[in-house]
């Protein structure tokens, strides 16, 4: 946010003369924030974005977990939480209580290191992946230049958690938990950072924000968006299916289900440390339906957004609202999908992602290169619907009778 | 911008000699990660972004990984042993010879032009310039980078695999 | 920023002289690999850093220094590999042990 290095010394003023009455202190003080030095200019600069990361989404966080399970309940025909608040609205702040005071159990033979610093490893790249997710009109909290690649790089060292946490447990069913997690997420990186290749390809930036701005425009700063076009289609659902399998949720979940084995690589975690685990879960799942809105969804991109200061808030208003619509598809494909095997799993990341989403590049190339517009939408959607036809007759390994139904009487 | 060298130094320093001494192999790993982190931040420092970022997804992200997995799969029985004796356990032989090459390297380079040459003001390489030169100058290698890394890929597993294949 | 060259080259020899040391003087061969790691980290540190300060308008010892992190990465994989199937057979990666040519 390069903004926030004119918005620092108008804060600092604002401060000063907030605080310029307090008895003893208070024209000191004053006198202090109103010429404040360079160091505390930058220090007040650094501190507005990562403050804002912090307030705004881990309480998206917390929300989403109470919205997940009264959306959960509909879809079993149950109501979810209602008794702590109106609506369970308070539910969230009821989880946190009860698991920061949970006793915290460590196995006595397990080290005891790395079991502390798997949580720890757990939550890190979960939270620096939302720096580089522009929330509005060049609005985002770190301005990098590579910000596709150090969002996959720092998503990469996720894995690392996994693999500690169910290594320091000494637990055998933890370690083949585990083994068979890193197996999942290490899978399904590989179309997942294919498909954003595409969208990279096209933009010719690594940085979210010129990937977000090169959405804009338009019928109504819609028609722009990449999820309209045959390759952005097909790598907004790769990429949303390797998202989902990173955070390991369902139908992925065979890292955390509770019918696998036993609770996978967090089975001999409890108390906070659990909590820290669902956390950085949840977090990389939002930041993942982050990435993907910038990505395909048009970003901050909507009817009303732009430059400026309403345009600016419009935008962030779009932000959160597309935001909130891939966070509600990830709770109802958990709610109604059922739970892949885990050799099915492989197989489907190996034999009909990777490559979908090398054919997603190639007709990436196609679009490219054939500068009439509807022969270029012809040439590729054809492609990319024969590649799809070909995969998955090719990867139907199982014939399946048709299907009977038997309704009650 | 002169203290962040300093520190990143001594967490790369510290990751290296923690990554060769520790008597626990998970936690040779670990301080071994510490040492990757400590030069992505150098190539930061140095302006190479691309690098960095490479830096940090291959060797966090992969060889690491690998080496747990690896760790994982030799196990021993009894437990790991520590460093081997080495001079016949004199560790101060090797300390004090240590400390003598390093002061002649340190009077050899104080001296010399080239190695006290300051930076003239570097501009980070932007990303579409590596792109570009991958595939015009530098398209021989990379294709045979390719070539490389899919026998590597296609040999690693069929060594390791080596067992499921005799026991039928 | 004024750190001279020369202090990037006696770091990168320290941590070439660390990674050695580490190859040469333990007894698992799954550390010997962690020192070769460190060795190669430490060679391409070297050649960014003169990069950085001679060499900055080419873009010659990016391509290296990505190539050379390639390498490493595909040579890792493939040692480990060879530790996982010697384990097999010796049943311990103990570099004293493994002393015959045979199997």
């Amino acid at each position: 946010m390069d903004q926030v290095y004119k918005v620092a010394p108008q804060l600092l003023k604002f401060l000063s003369h907030l605080l310029g009455w307090l008895p003893w202190i208070g024209k000191p003080l004053a006198a202090f924030l109103g010429n404040p030095p360079a160091w505390l200019v930058m220090a007040v600069a650094i501190a507005i974005p990562i403050l804002f990361v912090v307030a705004v989404f881990p309480g998206i966080f917390a929300y989403t977990t109470l919205v997940e399970r009264k959306a959960l309940g509909r879809i079993q025909n149950r109501i979810g939480p209602n008794r702590v608040g109106r609506w369970g609205i308070l539910q969230p702040i009821a989880d946190g209580v009860k698991l920061l005071t949970k006793e915290d159990i460590v196995p006595r033979r397990a080290d005891k290191f790395v079991h502390f610093l798997a949580p720890v490893i757990a939550v890190i790249p979960s939270v620096l992946l939302f720096s580089v997710v522009p929330v509005g009109a060049g609005l985002v909290p770190v301005n990098l230049n590579i910000g596709i690649l150090f969002a996959f790089a720092v998503s990469t060292a996720s894995v690392l958690a996994l693999f500690m946490g169910g290594w320091a447990s000494r637990n055998k069913f933890s370690l083949l938990g585990a083994m068979r997690a890193v197996a999942q997420v290490v899978s399904y990186e590989v179309p997942m950072v294919l498909a954003a290749v595409a969208v990279v390809m096209v933009v010719g930036s690594l940085s979210t924000l010129r990937i977000a701005k090169a959405q804009s425009g338009g019928f109504l700063n819609v028609t722009n968006w990449f999820v309209f076009r045959p390759w952005g289609f097909v790598g907004f659902v790769l990429f949303s299916i390797g998202a989902m399998a990173e955070s390991a949720r369902t139908p992925f979940d065979i890292p955390e289900a509770e019918s696998e084995i036993i609770a996978g690589y967090h089975t001999e975690y409890s108390g906070f440390k659990f909590a820290l685990f669902q956390m950085g879960e949840y977090l990389a799942s939002i930041a993942m339906a982050g990435i993907t809105v910038t990505m395909f969804l048009g970003g901050y991109n909507g009817p009303g957004s732009g430059p400026g200061i309403l345009g600016g808030l419009i935008s962030m208003c779009w932000f959160f609202v597309k935001l909130a619509f891939m966070i509600a598809v990830n709770i109802w494909i958990r709610g109604t999908w059922p739970r892949v095997r885990v050799d099915q799993l492989m197989g489907f990341a190996w034999k009909v992602l990777l490559p979908m989403s090398i054919v997603n590049i190639i007709a990436v190339g196609f679009w490219h290169y054939l500068t009439i517009r509807p022969i270029a939408w012809l040439v590729t959607t054809l492609w990319l619907v024969v590649w799809f036809v070909v995969l998955s007759k090719l990867a139907a390994t199982e014939k399946f009778a048709p299907r009977t139904y038997r309704y009650a009487s | 911008m002169d203290t962040i060298f300093w520190i990143l130094s001594a967490i790369t320093v510290i990751g290296a000699v923690l990554a060769i001494s520790l008597r626990n192999l998970i936690h040779c790993v670990l301080s071994l990660i510490l040492f990757f982190l400590g030069i992505a931040g150098h190539y930061f420092l140095l302006r190479a972004d691309f690098l960095g970022a490479v830096q940090i997804l291959i060797y966090i992200g992969a060889v690491a990984v690998l080496m747990l997995f690896a760790i994982m799969l030799t196990r021993h029985v009894t437990g790991d042993e520590g460093p081997r004796e080495v001079l016949g356990g004199k560790w101060w032989a090797g300390m004090g010879t240590a400390i003598i090459i390093a002061g002649l390297l340190w009077a050899i380079v104080r001296k010399d032009a080239l190695a006290q040459a300051l930076p003239t003001g570097v501009a980070a390489t932007s990303v579409a310039e590596i792109g570009k030169v991958l595939v015009t100058d530098w398209v021989v290698p990379f294709e045979a980078m390719a070539v490389l890394l899919t026998a590597a890929l296609i040999g690693a597993v069929v060594i390791a695999l080596e067992e499921i294949i005799r026991k039928r | 920023m004024s750190i001279p060259l020369g202090h990037y080259l006696m770091l990168s020899a320290f941590l070439f002289a660390i990674g050695l040391c580490g190859a040469l003087s333990r007894k698992n061969a799954i550390i010997v690999l962690i020192g070769i790691e460190i060795m190669f980290n430490a060679g391409i540190l070297n050649l960014v850093a003169f990069w950085h300060y001679k060499y900055f308008t080419t873009l010659t010892a990016q391509m290296f220094a990505i190539f050379a992190i390639s390498i490493a990465a595909a040579e890792s994989a493939v040692g480990l590999a060879l530790v996982i199937a010697i384990y097999r057979f010796y049943r311990s990666v103990d570099v004293d042990e493994i002393t015959s040519l045979k199997g």
